[in-house]
């Protein structure tokens, strides 16, 4: 009986802690500093253009090869405003391979592609599977309004 | 019968009419609260919150789920028999209902005060069991069959020790009236003087309510559902009420046999509402007690079960049957009755204990530095050669 | 004369089907039973595979990490121990001082965060309504949130590299830790006081689905049930690897290797890991996390290597076979619980249903891991 006894004893004592849970919708957790959601370009703001030049590093070592890159000649370099040679001119990800590696970021020679740290990159639901393919424009959205927290890793 | 706060409305059959719809109203209520308390309490000892947004801390939960159920579809499986499968959840709902008829409430508040009334309410209420093994059969699919097959087995065998356990605390109080036992109980409670019976009655209450630890009809790892697994709709929320409001009428039960109803500890004088608050707490202890035990255990196999009811229940509320007789016959002094049950209950106590070997069973450390060679006889070393 | 006929009675058959609560993924055991007898076991797997072994052919020595998290997504940590320790056997890379001691502490970790899944969902599938699942999982979120400060995910890590870890731990990481080993005690007390002296714990699970040492021994089973059964064959102390050997630890040993012993067996290794995490987090050592002179492309030279960790489940190994070039040949996974799922027949046969899915549930399977 002593085992009865014991397992009464627990789920009584359990009754009087106090749940962790958070309700979800209505508040949202803190998320760390390294959150890796799904990856989002960057966009430099002294130069108004892209940091991604187009370079094709992150296709070629993405393990699932979600990515799909173009590159042209920038037009503000041959106005002499931008360092850049080549800049990126369309860019797509599907968000529906990728895996959240994180290799993209680490092979890119300028970085200007980084893993999305806010709330945002976890609530991206869409209801048809193609609008999981996000192009250039959608990529640099967020960075362009600000909402990114600082990410620490090189 | 008389209800103080109405009327009396003189015809017979109206006043019970009026009486029986203002039990099914209220029944019906309870059961939509019972569900709430159980999630909530489910909850709690899980370390989570439970239904919190539907209403004021989940309390409306309960009503948008009977909503969704009775917008859904009415499934049938083309070979199942219809009409057994059709009339299966009524045949399990309508005698718990039933039992409700001889139940007192208060001193006064009743649909009949029966002579029987424990007879009846035994007798009714364990005619459920015809309901799982039509749904099980009638069901056409193997879970079902052998959910209701282990349902069918399991009541009927519960059954006995139920009844004895009644009977013998029946034949203490002299009656079978439910209102006599509850003035015999005047100043002492029953399970004072007859523990062992309490607890027989207990645990067979949890085996005819398919709760845990016995609840392998609707085993929900294995075969899920059981009986219930072709239902969906208003029909499977039947069963779930029915075994809401058995749970209602077996603490109810268990309240006025046993805890003294509605007039212990303050007699039979005592206005019209403290009985009803006395009922309602008692019957609420017993609620709760059925709900906590049942998220603090594990199921039994369907063999131990069986072998528990009939090697180790009956025989003991047969031991509770003739200690009784012996110290009624004799004339004994009521203190002995407390000490044969209390024997009787230890007695019940060190089967239990030794029935199962929990020796706590130690592993063995080996420690993993210096530990010296491994014991597995074969030795290959680095290179795969032995 | 009277004849005595017997009674003809037909066993069904029941399908335990890729869609049920209990089978611990999409895994279709076919039982044959005489009444509540079973008669015979025929497992179908295979609705996980996804060819990974294939796709890992295809991706590069730092890309095929992502692909070991998902094999046994419970115990990742090791996956990826076992992926780095081959590619560095292979590339003779030496791993620094901090970066062994990083991989050893998140190892263990990982494993008491296995193991805290396996006692909720064991207790599950002998019959709670859900009491063991959060007990255990409680405990397991805190330590996913010092995981997901470290790392940046909850479940699929892709922390480790060949070589090392892809970056430093933050800065509040031992105190992080420190905070979460007292919960991960008192939540393995928990589960400890609901289940282990219960005695209906106990009529449902001692003496059910015991296997000799010897008949483990030729079934290949290894990890807990190994040791369930009476071994003390462990990788870390019989064929050490990383840092293991600097530290102290216990092996639990069972005697019957039945349920009731793999039980205790994981929940004391459970309590040995928050030991060895302890000892770990002590030494921790400053220093690079990467050796200095790493290439920037990882080409192998043409050879065959085999690594092997001790997981949560068991030995899990990857031989690799490399022709040159920076991609293997063949990347084999020996996964523990396609071995010890073997052994489910021989375990099943002539108990009841009820034990089919406690023995089930001991094994403590992982479907991704069974079917790759």
């Amino acid at each position: 009986m002593i085992g009865i006894f014991r397992s009464m004893y627990i789920t009584f004592a359990t009754m009087l802690r106090k749940p962790v849970t958070i309700q979800y919708p209505n508040v949202h957790r803190d998320v760390p500093h390294r959150d890796r959601a799904f990856p989002i370009l960057l966009w430099d703001e002294n130069v108004v253009e892209p940091f991604c030049t187009g370079c094709h590093a992150c296709e070629r070592a993405c393990p699932v090869e979600c990515m799909t890159v173009t590159m042209k000649d920038n037009p503000l370099h041959a106005e002499g405003k931008s360092e850049r040679r080549k800049i990126v001119d369309e860019f797509w990800i599907d968000y529906g391979r990728c895996m959240r590696c994180n290799i993209c970021v680490e092979v890119c020679n300028f970085e200007a592609i980084a893993m999305n740290n806010t709330w945002a990159g976890h609530e991206l639901s869409k209801f048809d599977r193609n609008d999981l393919v996000l192009d250039l424009d959608q990529l640099l959205a967020q960075h362009k309004q600000g909402k990114i927290n600082e990410w620490v890793a090189d | 019968m008389l209800l103080d706060l109405t009327y009396d409305v003189g015809n017979i059959w109206l006043d019970s009419l009026l009486g029986i719809l203002a039990v099914v109203a209220l029944m019906t209520v309870s059961a939509l609260m019972l569900i709430w308390l159980e999630r909530k309490i489910s909850a709690r000892i899980q370390m989570r919150l439970g239904p919190m947004r539907v209403g004021p801390y989940g309390l409306l939960q309960t009503v948008a789920d009977a909503v969704k159920l009775i917008g859904k579809e009415d499934l049938r499986p083309n070979t199942a028999d219809r009409w057994v499968f059709e009339l299966a959840p009524f045949a399990v709902f309508v005698p718990t209902f039933l039992g409700f008829i001889a139940i007192p409430f208060t001193r006064d508040w009743a649909i009949a005060f029966l002579d029987l009334g424990v007879f009846y309410v035994v007798a009714v209420t364990g005619l459920s069991f015809v309901g799982f093994l039509m749904a099980g059969w009638a069901s056409d699919n193997k879970y079902a069959l052998l959910g209701g097959i282990r349902a069918a087995a399991q009541l009927i065998s519960y059954e006995v020790p139920m009844v004895l356990a009644l009977v013998a605390v029946s034949m203490v109080a002299g009656s079978l009236n439910l209102t006599e036992i509850v003035i015999f109980q005047g100043h002492i409670p029953l399970f004072v003087w007859q523990p062992l019976a309490f607890f027989i009655f207990i645990v067979a209450a949890l085996a005819e309510l398919e709760r845990q630890p016995f609840d392998i009809p609707t085993a929900e790892s294995e075969v899920v559902g059981g009986p219930f697994i072709e239902y969906s709709g208003i029909r499977w929320s039947m069963f779930f009420l029915a075994s809401y409001t058995g749970l209602l009428i077996y603490s109810l039960l268990g309240a006025i046999v046993f805890l003294g109803g509605w007039g212990w500890p303050l007699g039979e004088e005592a206005g019209l509402w403290l009985q009803i608050l006395l009922t309602f707490a008692k019957t609420s202890l017993l609620v709760v007690f059925f709900m906590w035990v049942r998220f603090t255990f594990v199921r039994l196999r369907i063999d131990q079960l069986m072998s528990y009811c009939w090697k180790v229940l009956i025989p003991l509320a047969f031991l509770q049957i003739f200690l009784n007789g012996l110290v009624l016959v004799y004339g004994w002094p009521d203190g002995i009755l407390l000490l044969t049950s209390g024997a009787g209950l230890a007695l019940a106590m060190y089967i239990i204990y030794r029935a199962v070997d929990t020796t706590p069973r130690e592993v063995r450390m080996v420690p993993a530095r210096g530990g010296g060679a491994s014991s597995v006889p074969v030795s290959v070393d680095a290179t795969g050669a032995e | 004369m009277v004849q005595e006929q017997e009674l003809e009675s037909v066993d069904i058959n029941v399908n335990m089907g890729p869609q049920h609560p209990s089978t611990h993924g999409v895994f279709r055991m076919v039982l044959t039973i005489d009444g509540e007898r079973v008669m015979d076991v025929e497992p179908h797997i295979g609705y996980m595979h996804r060819g990974g072994e294939k796709l890992s052919e295809n991706m590069d020595y730092r890309g095929g990490i992502g692909y070991q998290d998902r094999t046994d997504y419970l115990a990742q940590f090791m996956n990826e121990q076992a992926y780095c320790m081959a590619v560095e056997r292979l590339l003779e890379i030496e791993v620094p001082e901090r970066a062994e001691y990083i991989r050893v502490i998140l190892c263990e970790l990982n494993r008491v965060t296995s193991h805290f899944m396996f006692l909720g969902a064991f207790g599950i599938d002998l019959g709670y309504f859900g009491t063991s699942f959060t007990y255990g999982f409680r405990e397991r979120e805190f330590i996913q949130d010092v995981f997901e400060e470290v790392t940046g995910e909850r479940l699929m890590y892709g922390y480790f590299r060949p070589g090392g870890v892809v970056w430093d731990v933050p800065e509040n990481f031992v105190q992080r830790v420190r905070e979460v080993l007292p919960g991960a005690k008192r939540g393995l007390d928990d589960l400890d006081m609901l289940m282990t002296r219960n005695e209906i714990v106990a009529a449902r699970t001692k003496g059910i689905g015991a296997m000799s040492l010897e008949d483990s021994i030729n079934w290949g089973l290894s990890g807990p049930m190994l040791r369930a059964a009476g071994s003390d064959w462990d990788l870390r102390k019989d064929k050490p690897y990383s840092i293991y050997d600097r530290f102290d630890f216990d092996i639990p040993v069972g005697s019957y290797g039945d349920v009731y012993d793999r039980y205790l067996v994981r929940l004391e290794e459970a309590r040995q890991s928050i030991r060895i995490v302890e000892q770990a987090i002590d030494q921790l050592p400053d220093g690079p996390i990467m050796p200095e002179k790493m290439p920037r492309r990882l080409r192998g030279p043409e050879a065959e290597v085999y690594a092997a960790v001790e997981g949560a489940r068991g030995e899990y190994g990857i031989y690799l076979v490399s022709k040159g070039g920076d991609k293997p040949y063949r990347l084999k996974i020996r996964s523990p619980s396609f071995c010890n799922l073997s052994a489910l027949r021989a375990m099943t046969i002539g108990n009841y249903v009820a034990d089919a899915v406690a023995i089930l549930g001991s094994i403590d399977i992982v479907l991704c891991d069974v079917d790759r």
